[in-house]
């Protein structure tokens, strides 16, 4: 990790956590209303979840891409010799 | 038995058993005589292809003959697949390519692999190694329950008596299977996966669009489903106080919060400490391939959410099975024509062969390489290594059939949520190891010993209304009244013990061991020095 990448690492680690946090806080999601299309809240909130959690990792794919590079920018040795 | 059905069913088998011998010749380099090749198919696939095979690989038949079986049961708690599957890939994200690349550098074909070369330590890759096959056994063994269940929804499991005579069907299937991953390799469930989940989307989009139309759409679903289950609860009462029925819900109580908040976070832990996921990821050709699967994978998720529902869609469509795992096989036999009917016990059974192949050939790879070349034969070559490896994938699959044909379903059943609780236990030496080597290599070891005991004991102590241990993957959490999935309590225990330990043994100056892997090994890519692409990609 070099100065240059460190921002956006941090970054990556909280689009991830934005990601995985919100399914493990069931209490804010077991209720029956507002329902979507017949399904009540519990279910169309966590199906909804799916692509929320996905868009997040892509965006975490796209910075992390990013920090990668420069961080192979400024220490070629860090993957590339033994 | 429908004869259309079974007509259409015997083709797909057919199709994927020639898929399965000529993946043999598919992106071929040379010769499948050592691991590299046989065990984790050239290290070459990309992102298309990974997308196929890691789905195929940990969306197993059984989850979903089990996931929509739970809900039909009238608990909602199975639902907590969906949380589970979404919170796996931020994780995957995370740590898997830390793991490519240093298993890429160095020749890792397993995660006993990667311990034994981390903390210089046979024994902990041995704890690793043991864990992993035991974990997947049953967990292979539960994937013939899934074609089991198809078979008979399909009328052909026969009423003889003779265990070998009833299932025979499962057995041929079982040979066949055991005959291409001997001859291909993890060639042969990659191929297979693109019909699998091809197959899979078809009958699950199908089901979902078609099947609640008829039955009256998805709020007649519920509110059925809602009816039944007060009504259940109000004709039990009494068993329910008495603790003797468990009461139904469409959602979990209060009560529940954590259980489904624990059953989510530790399964989605656990996962990837599976060696067959492992083994899906390390055959992949560079590190983003990982990456960008963490955003493509969850497409599966919503598609097993969906498939869960479909437990309360037989509830509505008046199915009534007295195993709720034949619910799903039961409604398709109900509500679709015949040939698509077909189509779907295909999905499923090809379903289940794909995970049992790769399983097999994962705890192949962690007997040839952590107990036979690590203790038994040190001078082993890779030829020798890939000959040991296919024999004992094949002693693996017998083992698990006759497991299934003699003994009790309920036990491959306990043994597989104990599987679940021992896998996570192997987390905080492999992931922890990833990021440092802070951790002493015999504090790694004992807080794995403890937590493997605690989780056990533990397990075997649970009741259900129905059975006096190994009830359910839930107990109280210690000193409260809180009940959280025990694999999560022990996982808790073992990173505990291992940090107070590890602070003890570098008190004492214990030695440590050498590390076998240096810094840069965490972050290689394709084409840095060490990490050749064996494969032309294009091929």
């Amino acid at each position: 990790m070099s100065s240059r990448s460190t921002a956006l690492w941090v970054v990556v680690g909280i689009l991830l956590l934005v990601a995985a946090v919100p399914p493990l806080l069931v209490s804010t999601y077991t209720k029956v209303d507002p329902t979507l299309w017949g399904f009540p809240f519990y279910y169309w909130f966590q199906f909804a979840l799916v692509p929320f959690a996905a868009i997040c990792t892509t965006a975490a794919y796209f910075v992390a891409r990013e920090a990668y590079r420069r961080d192979r920018e400024d220490g070629p040795q860090i993957g590339g010799r033994r | 038995m429908n004869g259309v059905a079974f007509g259409v069913f015997l083709f797909l088998f057919l199709l994927v058993t020639v898929l399965g011998f000529a993946a043999a010749r598919w992106r071929r380099v040379s010769k499948l005589d050592n691991l590299d090749e046989w065990g984790l198919a050239g290290r070459g696939f990309g992102t298309f292809i990974a997308w196929f095979l890691i789905g195929g690989d940990i969306y197993t038949a059984y989850t979903f003959i089990a996931v929509p079986a739970t809900l039909y049961a009238g608990s909602a708690t199975g639902f907590f697949a969906v949380p589970y599957t979404i919170v796996i890939y931020p994780l995957v994200f995370a740590f898997l390519p830390r793991l490519w690349s240093v298993s890429h550098r160095n020749g890792y074909v397993t995660p006993a692999d990667f311990v034994q070369g981390r903390y210089d330590s046979k024994g902990l890759g041995l704890a690793v190694a043991v864990t992993g096959i035991v974990a997947t056994m049953p967990y292979i063994a539960l994937q013939l329950v899934g074609m089991q269940v198809v078979l008979q929804v399909m009328g052909l499991q026969s009423s003889s008596n003779n265990w070998f005579m009833k299932d025979l069907p499962l057995f041929v299937a079982f040979v066949i299977l055991a005959a291409y991953t001997y001859s291909s390799g993890l060639r042969a469930p990659a191929l297979i996966a693109f019909v699998k989940d091809t197959l899979i989307y078809i009958v699950i989009i199908v089901a979902v669009i078609y099947i609640p139309h008829q039955v009256g759409g998805w709020g007649h679903i519920f509110d059925v489903v809602q009816k039944g289950f007060g009504s259940f609860n109000a004709t039990n009462a009494d068993a329910i106080a008495a603790k003797q029925a468990n009461p139904k819900a469409i959602m979990p109580g209060p009560a529940g919060h954590w259980a489904y908040a624990s059953l989510a976070l530790g399964s989605a832990l656990a996962l990837f400490m599976y060696p067959h996921s492992v083994t899906g990821v390390l055959a992949t050709r560079n590190r983003s391939v990982i990456r960008r699967n963490a955003s493509l994978l969850p497409a599966y998720s919503f598609l097993l959410g969906l498939l869960a529902l479909l437990g309360f869609v037989a509830i509505a469509a008046g199915v009534k099975v007295d195993n709720p795992q034949q619910s799903i096989p039961q409604l398709f036999e109900n509500e679709f024509p015949a040939w698509f009917a077909g189509v779907a016990y295909a999905a499923i059974v090809i379903g289940a062969l794909v995970p049992a192949a790769i399983m097999s050939i994962a705890a192949a790879n962690l007997w040839t390489r952590n107990i036979y070349k690590a203790f038994l034969k040190p001078t082993a070559t890779p030829a020798e290594e890939a000959t040991m490896a296919k024999l004992v994938s094949l002693v693996v699959k017998i083992g698990a059939l006759v497991f299934v044909l003699t003994l009790s379903k309920s036990f491959a059943i306990n043994l597989q949520l104990l599987g679940g609780v021992w896998i996570l236990q192997t987390f905080p030496a492999i992931v922890a190891g990833l990021y440092t080597r802070w951790f002493h290599r015999w504090a790694l070891l004992l807080g794995w010993a403890v937590a493997m005991v605690y989780g056990t004991v533990q397990a075997y102590r649970t009741p259900s209304p129905v059975q006096k241990h190994f009830g359910g993957s839930v107990a109280n959490f210690p000193f409260t009244h809180t009940g959280v999935y025990i694999a999560l309590t022990a996982f808790l225990i073992n990173v505990i013990v291992a940090v107070v330990a590890t602070v003890v043994l570098r008190a004492l100056k214990v030695a440590a061991g050498v590390d076998h892997t240096r810094p840069g090994d965490y972050v290689a890519d394709l084409g840095d020095s060490g990490v050749e692409a064996q494969l032309d990609p294009l091929t």
